[in-house]
């Protein structure tokens, strides 16, 4: 007599991943099998008979669906019983510990820059340095830290001697042919060769200067090519 | 004059081919004329590179090494000093004249130099200064 194939599953004590993973078929398919909301197939039964250890005609194509879950009875909710609130006694603040060596050590030197000596400052305190703790030593260190910074004099503006490099700038040379041009002064020019030029300036740029000589023609120069010039005719 | 100014003066004299043509021509790595020639440090350090060059140029080693020793910034430190200490500094030419005077100021291209004997401003190019002293 052919059985469902959730019964005979359960009868072997077989879970349906597991026969979903000996059988090579989906859960998917295997839950519609066994709800019978499909019929199984001819070549899923002869796998699952193989997975199931059974025949083929032991297994119904066609399983009954499964009785309804008998819904439980909803468990109505426990009330809650809270244990009365114990009042929490107010959180003290952390307890600060001795101050270090190091800060009593910094504050005795910070002191002295002051004048001020050990019995001194601990009349300035109220206490022994023995008593303080870190958060006092703290606070001391950084009122006399603040102290020292009230006092110093202003900063001067720090008189370096920096290394002088007009080398990065051609102002100089600019400026005084930016002058002559202004003044209309005719310079004379003599290139490497040994040439001259005389004529003022009327434009020149890092590379090149151009003049005007006096028969009105104008020359630009490069001044790779020039040695020295200076105003003609030895004009001051 | 530095080497720098030297291998442009070169340059210029060869007709101002491009520089990255020339290194190619010659079997250099590329950038390495432009460094020599832009620098104001010490530079030609490498005897055979500059062996190369002084080929192309068709000038002797000799003498580019004479300018690697007369970098820019030995002549800016010349200048510095001439012009702080208002001595009078000696400046030999390319042009084979010798300049004597106080230096009023110096920059990147040029210097400020004012005859001893008198007379106007003389405004050297820094790179026709073959000595110093």
């Amino acid at each position: 007599m052919p059985e469902d194939l959730r019964k005979i599953r359960k009868r072997k004590g077989m879970s349906i991943n597991q026969l979903a993973s000996r059988s090579g078929i989906s859960i998917a398919r295997l839950v519609q099998y066994e709800k019978g909301e499909q019929e199984i197939l001819s070549t899923d039964l002869r796998r699952l008979a193989k997975a199931l250890y059974v025949d083929e005609w032991d297994i119904n194509p066609h399983s009954s669906p499964p009785p309804p879950r008998q819904e439980r009875p909803a468990r109505p909710p426990r009330p809650r019983e809270e244990p009365p609130k114990e009042k929490k006694p107010p959180r003290r603040p952390p307890q600060s510990p001795p101050a270090r060596d190091s800060q009593i050590a910094h504050l005795l030197t910070l002191a002295a820059r002051f004048d001020i000596d050990q019995a001194a400052l601990e009349a300035e305190i109220g206490k022994p340095l023995e008593e303080l703790t870190q958060k006092e030593a703290r606070s001391w260190n950084s009122r006399f830290m603040r102290r020292i910074a009230e006092e110093r004099p202003p900063k001067r503006a720090i008189d370096r001697k920096r290394a002088y490099l007009p080398e990065g700038v051609d102002g100089f040379e600019l400026a005084y042919l930016q002058e002559q041009q202004e003044a209309g002064v005719p310079l004379c020019f003599t290139l490497f060769e040994g040439q001259t030029f005389e004529g003022a300036v009327v434009g020149f740029s890092p590379y090149q200067i151009t003049i005007r000589e006096l028969g009105g023609d104008e020359i630009t120069l490069n001044k790779l090519a020039i040695a020295y010039y200076r105003k003609a005719g030895g004009v001051e | 004059m530095s080497l720098g100014d030297e291998l442009r003066y070169l340059r210029a004299f060869r007709g101002g081919g491009n520089l990255r043509q020339i290194e190619e021509e010659i079997g250099l790595e590329p950038g390495t004329l432009r460094y020599m020639e832009q620098r104001y440090r010490r530079v030609g350090e490498d005897d055979e590179v500059l062996a190369k060059i002084a080929a192309y140029y068709d000038v002797s080693l000799g003498v580019l090494q004479y300018h690697r020793e007369r970098y820019r910034k030995a002549l800016s430190a010349a200048l510095q000093q001439a012009m702080e200490s208002g001595t009078t500094a000696c400046f030999e030419l390319r042009t084979g004249e010798a300049l004597a005077g106080r230096v009023r100021w110096w920059d990147l291209g040029a210097f400020g130099l004012e005859p001893e004997g008198g007379g106007p401003l003389t405004v050297v190019q820094r790179h026709a200064v073959l000595e110093w002293g």
